[in-house]
């Protein structure tokens, strides 16, 4: 059974229809990348995913469990997208650190928050019983997290002292650090300087090998080559093609594909 | 020289009182304010409308006209069957009511500017809107309001000499007095508590806005 399963996802702006029933599945450990031109509703859909927008058609669902469903307005309160949400992680393409926090706090802010309120809820969070012996589990986890990242130096440093790269590959640990479902990225590369993208391209390449399901929007078409198992080429709203990257990039079947991608060719090598 | 230490003596008991205007304005007004920029900000509308044409009549009426009235508009209302019995209360309530009105617009400048991405990286770690606001945001308010809130606070201490109009035996209404007895120094005098007061909140300022400088942003 696939782990993420988005069906018929509608989406409009006012008039505008961003989405137009988008569906598509991933199964666990898969990376997908999502591919298009600037306007073609990659972003939405991976917000809407996020319930950072509210679809008004469709239903999301991970690991056979329904997470959204527009017919169903028990969906929808707060607190019930809030706790969906923790499903997700998401890494923003301008990173959104929180300024005022070291790296490290920034990591274990979120995890700390929820684990003195699943004590105080149900006496339990990750196996600790009470909130001392959580939050050395949190701490802990967030030093292996940095490690990941290659970070374990700059735990003490404030954002606005790293590099864009740098700041990406600890917003990519604070995401981790909820252990969520399915990884999201949203241009994770798109703000940084090109000598920069390589290094986090690199961190969530490796995160493929441990095994985290992920879902890409990138414009960096050789990534989505090598990396993804999955493409889907999006515009005007709608999947125009999907398949392997080797359906999809190497031998694509859509004219609109094949324009989008030969501009791309045409710069590189 | 006796002369002087006894009008001086004099002059800073007038200047408690606007001490004392001071202190209780700042710590009634900030988190009124705050409250205030919550309601211009609200999505509730009618909340929304009532809390702008608030802060539109307090920040579009001189404080002086404030001032009479909260003094005398309510005895008129009354038949005179209420009245200040004191009239530094009548003086505070018109304080507050008027630097909330001030404090709440610098606020909402404060929060409208904190980037969208901050609230949603707070949401997608599942984070609830009370939790952003006060462990994410907050904080950065503070570091971009303290230069204008710092501004205010100065014109408040200065401000405190207004309450004189409704008889507040303040500063320099002590001053004032002198002038019978054909003094007209101690008027001039009282600019050096004034200078020294905000000389010294300066320098306070100063020293937040140092540290609040660990971070960039």
């Amino acid at each position: 059974m696939a782990l993420l399963e988005v069906k018929n996802i509608q989406k409009s702006f006012d008039r505008t229809e961003v989405l137009k029933d988008i569906s598509f599945s991933l199964e666990k450990g898969e990376v997908l990348a999502i591919i298009g031109s600037s306007g073609s509703g990659k972003t939405t859909l991976l917000r809407c995913i996020n319930f950072l927008e509210t679809p008004q058609r469709g239903v999301i669902s991970v690991g056979g469990k329904v997470l959204y469903d527009c017919d169903d307005p028990s969906k929808k309160t707060e607190k019930e997208i809030r706790k969906n949400r923790l499903h997700f992680g998401m890494v923003f393409q301008q990173f959104n650190l929180f300024p005022q926090y070291t790296v490290f706090e920034n990591l274990v802010l979120a995890p700390k928050l929820l684990a003195k309120e699943y004590i105080k809820e149900n006496g339990e969070y990750m196996g600790a019983s009470n909130y001392k012996e959580a939050v050395e589990k949190i701490n802990e986890e967030a030093m292996q997290l940095l490690k990941k990242v290659g970070l374990t130096e700059k735990r003490d440093e404030y954002p606005c002292n790293l590099s864009g790269g740098q700041q990406q590959r600890v917003a990519i640990a604070r995401a981790l650090a909820l252990n969520p479902d399915v990884l999201c990225f949203d241009e994770p590369t798109s703000a940084l300087d090109p000598e920069l993208t390589g290094e986090v391209l690199n961190v969530i390449k490796g995160l493929k090998g441990s095994d985290s399901t992920m879902v890409v929007v990138t414009h960096e078409i050789s990534f989505a080559r090598d990396v993804a198992d999955k493409v889907i080429f999006m515009a005007d709203g709608v999947i125009e093609e999907e398949g392997t990257p080797q359906q999809v990039i190497e031998n694509p079947q859509s004219p609109r594909t094949q324009a989008f991608l030969s501009r791309f060719n045409q710069y590189s090598d | 020289m006796e002369q002087f230490w006894s009008i001086t003596l004099q002059l800073l008991d007038g200047f408690k009182e606007n001490c004392l205007l001071f202190g209780v304005t700042l710590i009634a007004a900030l988190p009124l304010g705050l409250i205030i920029s919550f309601g211009s900000m609200s999505s509730f509308k009618p909340l929304k409308a009532v809390c702008r044409t608030f802060v539109w009549i307090i920040r579009g009426t001189p404080l002086m006209l404030q001032l009479f009235v909260v003094y005398y508009i309510p005895p008129l209302l009354s038949d005179g069957s209420f009245k200040f019995s004191d009239r530094m209360g009548a003086a505070m309530i018109a304080f507050i009511i008027n630097y909330a009105a001030y404090f709440s617009e610098i606020y909402r400048g404060g929060i409208e500017a904190i980037p969208k991405g901050q609230y949603e990286a707070g949401y997608v770690l599942g984070m609830k809107k009370s939790q952003i606001f006060f462990k994410v945001v907050l904080m950065q308010v503070v570091k971009r309001i303290i230069a204008p809130i710092s501004n205010e606070i100065i014109t408040l201490v200065k401000d405190t000499s207004l309450a004189r109009v409704i008889a507040v035996g303040e500063i320099l209404k002590n001053a004032e007095r002198f002038t019978k007895e054909g003094l007209i120094w101690p008027i001039f005098y009282t600019g050096a508590f004034f200078l020294l007061f905000c000389g010294g909140l300066t320098l306070l300022f100063r020293y937040l806005e140092k540290k609040l400088d660990y971070y960039k942003g």
